[in-house]
Parts: structure tokens; C-alpha cells; sequence
């Protein structure tokens, strides 16, 4: 694999450490996942089974040569691809071809120095990315939709109570009008119903 | 017995379960009551069975407009409904809660004719129709959920589809290849595919409610021409008419029940309790991925088949399901108290296999 071509950090030696250890946990014995630490600790933490997919393009991580792996990537992508590995420091907007919508904004959030640091603690991932950021919008962060090992890329996934709660204050005046509808359905039923009664009994 | 007395028990068993005298407004709907008492709340279990399907019917009507029958476009059209189609997220939350609330609702309907007694004479057939429905039921939950083609849904499938063929190791001589010849008529090639999706999306779309509205006619039918059951022991002391009174009262908890429903569907996808890699596209070439299971209604069989031997389930449910179409005859002469009981255990079993089976299966099965 080629060093990034864009590289310009002051401390190239440092640069240079962080990519081989991340080429080495890209292409170790873990097989097709990138970092296995955070699949591993999202699971044991939700109890929710997860994938590579959660931040990659490919369910099966960035290995191989299907849709969204390394082995697919044209020349153009593949410097893409570098250039959005170089990015180490935060705030840099990247768009790895390997990595899906919240793959790359964690990157953009806190670096891919961190991404690597975090990976003996990765619970600190959540906690560097806040709790504002929501791609999807499903009133959920990016960070709970992590600790919870839910789609953070699905306004139809995450925890059933916090999706409930938001959906709930989010539509309350379509629900406060199918209430009222109801309600004075139930009225009118109770009252025709209350009328019938006493009729029927005046005949007895 | 001769062939004459035969024939002849025959044609009185049918004409007193099909009073032809009764077939008119008065006998059916003017004269008919309902009576008031401790359980009355039973009568109302199957009118909301009854909500929910119409509700089945009318969105998945709606669904059908955008679904693609297809391997590879189904999960597409599926998500292009739920992100794209105006309201298509809310039809498509609505048909999934839907079909839960009606099967527990037509389980709870159940147990409660069980337990009210409601198949004794001349309610057999309302019964048996009644258990045919049921069957039906859950038959349309099997074929609909292979439909939205995502990894739970194909993977649970074949592992459905397996077991009906493994039911064949256990029959003898000829009829030991029915299951097989069965499981393939599903499958319709060697694996889980085109076919297979083809076949159950006719089945859940035609000929299941072709089967299910012929069967519910008879058992409408049924429920009209003999009345409400008495339900207690002793006859009611009130009743009220049927026509309007409670009709009215039937559309009244339909609302409330129609209400909650419409909640659950703007509020709670139902997606959101599959772990998101069960819900990516099916992938023929990759692993199955762990976590597989059926829906909900079906885990008072699947938890058991986890953990007991094939054959002793299989043996259990063949004698659940004749007891189930044979209970007007077993339970004739069993008193509503030890009906009540037998059906507050079935309903105990139910809620600990739905709601605690993963427990008992990590307790037995975990550490291995």
C-alpha cells in the first residue's frame, strides 16, 4: 500500500507510525475488518449483533474486492482513499470510498488519530463525538446510535423507547388530532348508544 | 350402522350447525343478544382480530402498488416505500403491527372461547373454522415475512423450510417423501430464491385470503346463525341487543383499538428491534449472519425446538394441533373451571415462551 501522496504533516515519522499500524490492523488476522475493537465492543455493550457496515461501505469491511472494498477501487478512488487516511487531526472534511456517511464524519470529527487511540477504549469514540451530531435525524445522536448498536444511517433504526419518545413529540399534533378524532368518535357512540339504552328499557 | 343412519346423523349434524330457518335479519342480527357478564370482554377478541386484517387488507393493498416481487429488487422496493413513499413508512409500520396485534389477538380469541366453552354444541364448526383461521394466520406471517428480502428474512425462511423437510426422517415408507416434495413446492428450486419469493408472495397475496375469507365467511356465518355463546355457568342475568348496542360497543373499542395501533405506527418502527445487519439485503454468497430467528408469534415453538429433540415437537404439535380441531368432542363434557384453567396455563406458556424463551434457551444452551 502507498504512502498518501498529499502527506504534509510536520511530524512525518508519526504519520508514518499511524498508517502502518493502521494498514496492520487493516490487513491482519482480523480478517475483513478494519478495526474489530469497535464491532467487538458495540456488541458486548448493546447485545445487539453488529457489522462492519455500521461505518463501512461493504458489510464485510473494506477487504476484498466487492462494492465498496479496497480491491474495487478505481485509481481515482484509491487516491481518495488516501487522502482521507492522512486526514489525523480533526475537522477535515473527507469522503473515503470505503467508509459510508458516518464512517467519514467520525473521521471528520475527531481524526483518524483518534480512531486509532481509540480502539484499546473504544467507548471513548462515543464520547468524543458528542451528543448533537444525527445523521439520519431520527432524534437519536450518532453517539447513543454507537453505544447502542443501532443504524445510525436509518431514521427507522435505533432504540425502540428513544424512537418512540422522539416520534411521539415530533408528530404530538398528528396524534393530538387522531386522539380528538377518536374521542369525539367515542362521544357520539357513548351518547347514541346511552339514548338506544333507555329507549329500549321505556319499551320493556 | 347402516349406510342410511349414517347419511342420515350426517344431514342432522349439518342441519342443526346450518339452520336454514335462521338464514334471515331477524333470526341474525334483530333477535340476536349478547350477553352481559364477568367475561363479556371475551366477545369483543374477535372483532378486533377482525379490525386488524381489514386493516392487513387495506395497506397491503397499498403496499402492493410499490413492491417488487423480485430478489433484486424487493429489499429496494421495500426501502424505497419506507424512505420515499409519502406515508409509505407509516403503511409499511402499520402493516407489520398490524399483523402481530392480529395474530395475538386471534390467540387470545382463542383461549377465551376455550375457556367460555363457545365450541360446545352446535359451535363446532365455528370452532374448527375458527382454528382453520388461525393456522391461516400464522401461515400468512411465515409467507410475508420472506418478502422485504433481507438477511432475517430469506435466512429464517430456509431454516423454516429445512424443518419441514426434517419432518420427513420421522414418517414411514411412501409418506416419508411428502415433506420433501412439500418443502420443494415451496421452494421452488434448489434454494431459497426467485421461486421461493414468487411463490410465497402468490401465497400471501391470493391464496391465503382467498383461503381465509372463504373460512372466515363460515365462521361469520356461524357466529350469526347460533348467537354469542353463553360464555358462564350460569345463564346471564343481563343481555343486551346485538344490533345496535353492540355492534356500537364493538366500534367503539375498534377506535380506541385503531388508535393505539396508528400510535404505534407513526412512534416505533418496527425494524427497530432487528439488529441492523439481519436487515441489509439478503446476500447469497455471504455468511449467515448470527441472530436468526422468526417473529415473535412463532417463538412458543421455535425456543422449544432449540432445546428439545425434533421428534418430541414434532409429536407435541401434530397432538396440539387435533387436539385443537378435535376439542368440541375431547372437551364436551369438561366444566368451564377446568377449561378456565387449561387455558390460563396454555396462556402462561405463551407468555414465558415469548417473553422469556431467549432467557431459558441462554440458561440451558448458553454456556455450551
Amino acid at each position: 500500500m502507498s504512502l498518501p501522496l498529499s502527506l504534509q504533516s510536520k511530524n512525518v515519522f508519526l504519520a508514518t507510525a499511524l498508517i502502518a499500524t493502521a494498514s496492520m490492523a487493516l490487513f491482519s488476522g482480523s480478517g475483513a475488518m478494519a478495526f474489530p475493537e469497535y464491532q467487538q465492543f458495540v456488541e458486548k455493550h448493546s447485545g445487539r449483533t453488529a457489522n462492519c457496515s455500521m461505518c463501512h461501505t461493504n458489510d464485510s469491511g473494506p477487504t476484498g474486492n466487492d462494492a465498496g472494498q479496497i480491491g474495487s477501487l478505481t485509481e481515482a478512488k484509491l487516491k481518495q482513499l488516501n487522502e482521507a487516511r492522512a486526514a489525523f487531526e480533526p475537522g477535515q472534511d473527507v469522503d473515503n470510498p470505503i467508509l459510508n456517511k458516518f464512517g467519514n464524519a467520525i473521521v471528520k470529527k475527531i481524526g483518524m488519530k483518534n480512531v486509532l487511540q481509540y480502539r484499546s477504549d473504544p467507548e471513548k469514540l462515543a464520547t468524543a463525538l458528542g451528543g448533537k451530531d444525527d445523521l439520519d435525524g431520527d432524534g437519536i445522536a450518532d453517539s447513543r446510535e454507537f453505544l447502542d448498536g443501532t443504524d445510525p444511517l436509518n431514521a427507522s433504526h435505533g432504540d425502540p423507547w428513544l424512537l418512540f419518545v422522539h416520534n411521539f413529540s415530533r408528530y404530538r399534533v398528528h396524534i393530538a388530532l387522531a386522539v380528538l378524532s377518536i374521542g369525539l368518535l367515542l362521544y357520539g357512540f357513548n351518547k347514541v348508544i346511552a339514548a338506544l339504552s333507555s329507549s329500549m328499557e321505556k319499551k320493556k | 350402522m347402516s349406510p342410511i343412519s349414517g347419511l342420515n346423523d350426517v344431514v342432522a349434524f349439518v342441519s342443526e350447525r346450518f339452520p336454514v330457518d335462521k338464514l334471515n335479519f331477524h333470526s341474525m342480527i334483530e333477535k340476536k343478544e349478547v350477553p352481559i357478564h364477568k367475561m363479556t370482554w371475551g366477545y369483543y377478541t374477535g372483532g378486533l382480530a377482525l379490525l386488524f386484517l381489514f386493516v392487513q387488507v387495506v395497506t397491503g393493498l397499498f403496499l402492493l402498488f410499490y413492491y417488487q416481487p423480485t430478489v433484486s429488487d424487493a429489499n429496494l422496493s421495500v426501502e424505497y416505500i419506507t424512505k420515499y413513499v409519502s406515508c409509505g413508512a407509516l403503511i409499511r409500520n402499520m402493516h407489520a403491527w398490524s399483523s402481530s396485534l392480529m395474530i395475538f389477538f386471534t390467540v387470545v380469541h382463542l383461549l377465551t372461547t376455550f375457556a367460555m366453552k363457545a365450541f360446545d354444541r352446535p359451535r363446532e364448526i365455528t370452532w374448527v373454522a375458527g382454528v382453520c383461521l388461525l393456522l391461516i394466520t400464522y401461515g400468512f406471517g411465515f409467507t410475508g415475512y420472506l418478502l422485504p428480502w433481507n438477511q432475517i428474512a430469506v435466512n429464517a425462511t430456509k431454516v423454516g423450510l429445512q424443518s419441514v423437510e426434517l419432518i420427513g426422517t420421522y414418517l414411514p415408507g411412501a409418506i416419508a417423501d411428502l415433506p420433501r416434495i412439500l418443502k420443494e413446492t415451496f421452494q421452488g428450486e434448489a434454494s431459497v430464491g426467485q421461486a421461493t419469493l414468487g411463490r410465497f408472495y402468490a401465497m400471501h397475496v391470493v391464496l391465503l385470503p382467498l383461503a381465509l375469507f372463504a373460512v372466515l365467511g363460515i365462521h361469520l356465518l356461524q357466529v350469526q346463525l347460533h348467537g354469542m355463546s353463553q360464555g358462564i355457568d350460569r345463564a346471564a342475568q343481563k343481555s343486551e341487543k346485538f344490533f345496535p348496542l353492540f355492534i356500537l360497543r364493538d366500534l367503539s373499542v375498534w377506535g380506541v383499538a385503531f388508535l393505539i395501533l396508528f400510535v404505534l405506527a407513526l412512534c416505533l418502527p418496527f425494524d427497530s428491534f432487528v439488529s441492523f445487519p439481519l436487515l441489509e439485503p439478503y446476500n447469497a454468497l455471504g455468511a449467515t449472519p448470527p441472530g436468526i430467528k422468526p417473529e415473535w408469534y412463532f417463538y412458543f415453538i421455535y425456543y422449544p425446538l432449540e432445546l428439545l429433540p425434533f421428534w418430541l415437537i414434532l409429536l407435541l404439535s401434530n397432538l396440539l394441533v387435533a387436539g385443537l380441531f378435535l376439542t368440541p368432542w375431547i372437551f364436551r363434557d369438561t366444566s368451564r373451571t377446568t377449561l378456565g384453567f387449561l387455558a390460563l396455563l396454555g396462556t402462561l406458556y405463551l407468555i414465558i415462551m415469548t417473553i422469556f424463551g431467549h432467557n431459558i434457551y441462554e440458561i440451558f444452551k448458553g454456556g455450551g
